[in-house]
């Protein structure tokens, strides 16, 4: 949080009992009678804080005003909720979304491109790794990955294609482990509430931030986030959030989690554990390693598949919301989602 | 820009957004979409600078600046930034960022404040003047019969949009170069999704 760059992005507040404030046009950050952050609001798109902070009315009117949205997550990184600024104005884009909840081929083909998204994508992870080590023992992870992909658009049940969605990931956090390629870290199979190691730890810290910046994406551009089609019935709410997540797993979290290990930004002297909950969490020093390389990764730039120009992930949120959206008003007949090889 | 917006009047500007584009027009007075940018926050900058309430002699000529025009036939509402009098003569100004006439859909404007300008002061309205701050240039708008009945269709068909709320299609045209709503809009996009094959 120290390193204020001249484009700010999202603005992560780890410090306890920090002080948010406005001054002027600017966001300030105290803690302990220092100050640990001043800058303009004009370049902050969103603020996440982690643990306890206060923020002064001045600074929350700021922030509704400006449409920058506010998360909040545990100190170990659990997503609590949100400020959410104002939806636009478009009710089009919301009454489309809620009449495709009613409408089984719509909410199907968009439920469809959402696994083959995220399975398409843990299959290339997959298919990098095996060419970068051809030592690596992947091949029937990556067939079992295979023999999901291949009947989502032939599968007309929700719940048959949230099988298939389930086999996949079982296939791909079956081989997890053996893509962490340093000494110190290991990966059994994936567990949240609370993670009781440090790689489902990072995993899950990550996938709270990727919530905070696509529920931000989908906010601006009119949805109601708490609609969604994958996610009704697992969560017993309904988040469009969740859903639109789920092709940005792979490209975004797991590459971070993955290069942050093998690259040895974090050791596992960066990890604490509590005592009875054995719950693993990030030391302060390793968060903000760990905040730092996600910001990186989201700044980073690919090629659109379908739009064949430049972006970041950050604005790649916005575009696939922006797609959904034109699905759901009926401009498109596919919805595509974010395929990279 | 929204707040104008009510059930019984049609905002003057949203004449010529929709002669700029009419899917530009619905996603700016129906879906209340509107972001700043570069192009939109330099003309509020103007705007502000103009729309500061005053009225003064300059010379000869009698100006007011930032009058609310209504029309009550026609069903309009809008803020001019100025409207002048010369030899007896009211007419309205219309300040406009860039270089002069890239579009017409800014005389449509004009056109709009005129009508209005007409039922309030039961005057005829013969011209009026479209400024533009990149050349400092006046540029003369004759309010004859065809840009009357250019901007009457535009009104009628600007009503229905709103009335229905019925998209428009976003159509690709060399106007979504300069437009502020392109990142909204990605009218390339349903082109390229229905070409586009999943790796
Ligand atoms: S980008 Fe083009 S189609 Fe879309 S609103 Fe602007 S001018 Fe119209």
């Amino acid at each position: 949080m120290n390193d204020q760059e001249e484009d700010m992005g999202t603005v992560y507040i780890t410090q306890e009992d920090a002080y948010i404030g406005k001054t002027d046009e600017r966001l300030t950050v105290r803690a302990e009678r220092k100050s640990l952050l001043d800058v303009p609001f004009i370049k902050v798109d969103g603020v996440v804080v982690l643990g306890r902070a206060t923020v002064s009315p001045a600074a929350l009117n700021e922030l509704l005003e400006r449409q920058i949205p506010m998360s909040f997550m545990t100190s170990t990184g659990r997503y609590l909720g949100r400020l959410e600024p104002e939806l636009t104005k478009n009710i089009f884009v919301r009454s489309a979304q809620w009449q495709a909840a009613g409408k089984p081929e719509k909410a199907v083909h968009i439920i469809r491109g959402f696994i083959r998204g995220k399975l398409k994508n843990y299959r290339s992870a997959l298919l990098r790794a095996q060419r970068d080590y051809p030592e690596l023992q992947l091949q029937t992870a990556l067939s079992r990955l295979e023999q999901a992909i291949v009947p989502i658009d032939k599968t007309p049940e929700i719940d048959a294609l949230r099988g298939l969605e389930g086999t996949g990931s079982a296939a791909y956090f079956g081989c997890f482990n053996q893509l962490i390629r340093v000494e110190g870290f290991h990966f059994a199979t994936r567990c949240r509430r609370p993670p009781t190691d440090p790689v489902n730890s990072l995993l899950s810290f990550g996938y709270s931030l990727l919530r905070h910046d696509v529920q931000g994406a989908l906010n601006i551009v009119g949805f109601d986030p708490y609609l969604g089609y994958l996610h009704v019935q697992r969560y017993g709410r309904a988040s469009l959030a969740l859903d639109l997540m789920e092709e940005f797993r792979p490209l975004v979290v797991d590459a971070v989690v993955l290069s942050v290990l093998n690259k040895r930004f974090l050791k596992p002297t960066d990890f604490t554990a509590e005592p009875l909950s054995q719950a693993v969490s990030l030391t302060p020093e390793g968060r903000r390693t760990f905040l730092r390389l996600y910001e990186q990764k989201k700044q980073s730039a690919f090629k659109h598949p379908v739009l064949g120009r430049k972006c970041t992930y950050q604005e790649a949120f916005e575009i696939q919301a922006r797609l959904l959206s034109k699905y759901l008003l009926g401009q498109t007949q596919q919805y595509p989602p974010l395929v990279l090889k | 820009m929204a707040q104008l917006l009510n059930e019984d009047y049609i905002p003057i500007a949203a004449l010529n957004q929709y002669a700029y584009c009419p899917h530009r027009c619905w996603r700016m007075f129906c879906a209340g979409e509107y972001t700043d940018n570069a192009y939109t926050i330099e003309g509020t900058a103007l705007h502000e600078r103009v729309h500061t309430l005053s009225s003064n002699q300059r010379e000869e000529t009698w100006q007011v600046r930032a009058v609310w025009l209504k029309s009550d036939r026609y069903r309009l509402i809008g803020k001019s930034d100025l409207i002048e009098e010369a030899n007896g003569q009211l007419y309205p100004v219309e300040y406009k960022r860039g270089k002069r006439g890239e579009w017409d859909n800014d005389e449509l404007q004009v056109c709009a404040q005129a009508l209005c300008l007409e039922e309030m002061t039961g005057q005829t309205i013969h011209q009026g003047y479209l400024y533009y701050a990149h050349s400092h240039q006046r540029q003369l708008v004759e309010m004859n019969a065809d840009l009357r009945r250019t901007t009457l269709d535009t009104l009628q068909a600007v009503s229905a949009l709103i009335e229905t709320g019925t998209m428009p299609p976003a159509i690709y045209t060399p106007r979504c170069k300069g437009c502020s709503l392109y990142q909204q809009c990605l009218p390339q996009a349903v082109d390229k999704v229905s070409r586009y094959r999943e790796a």
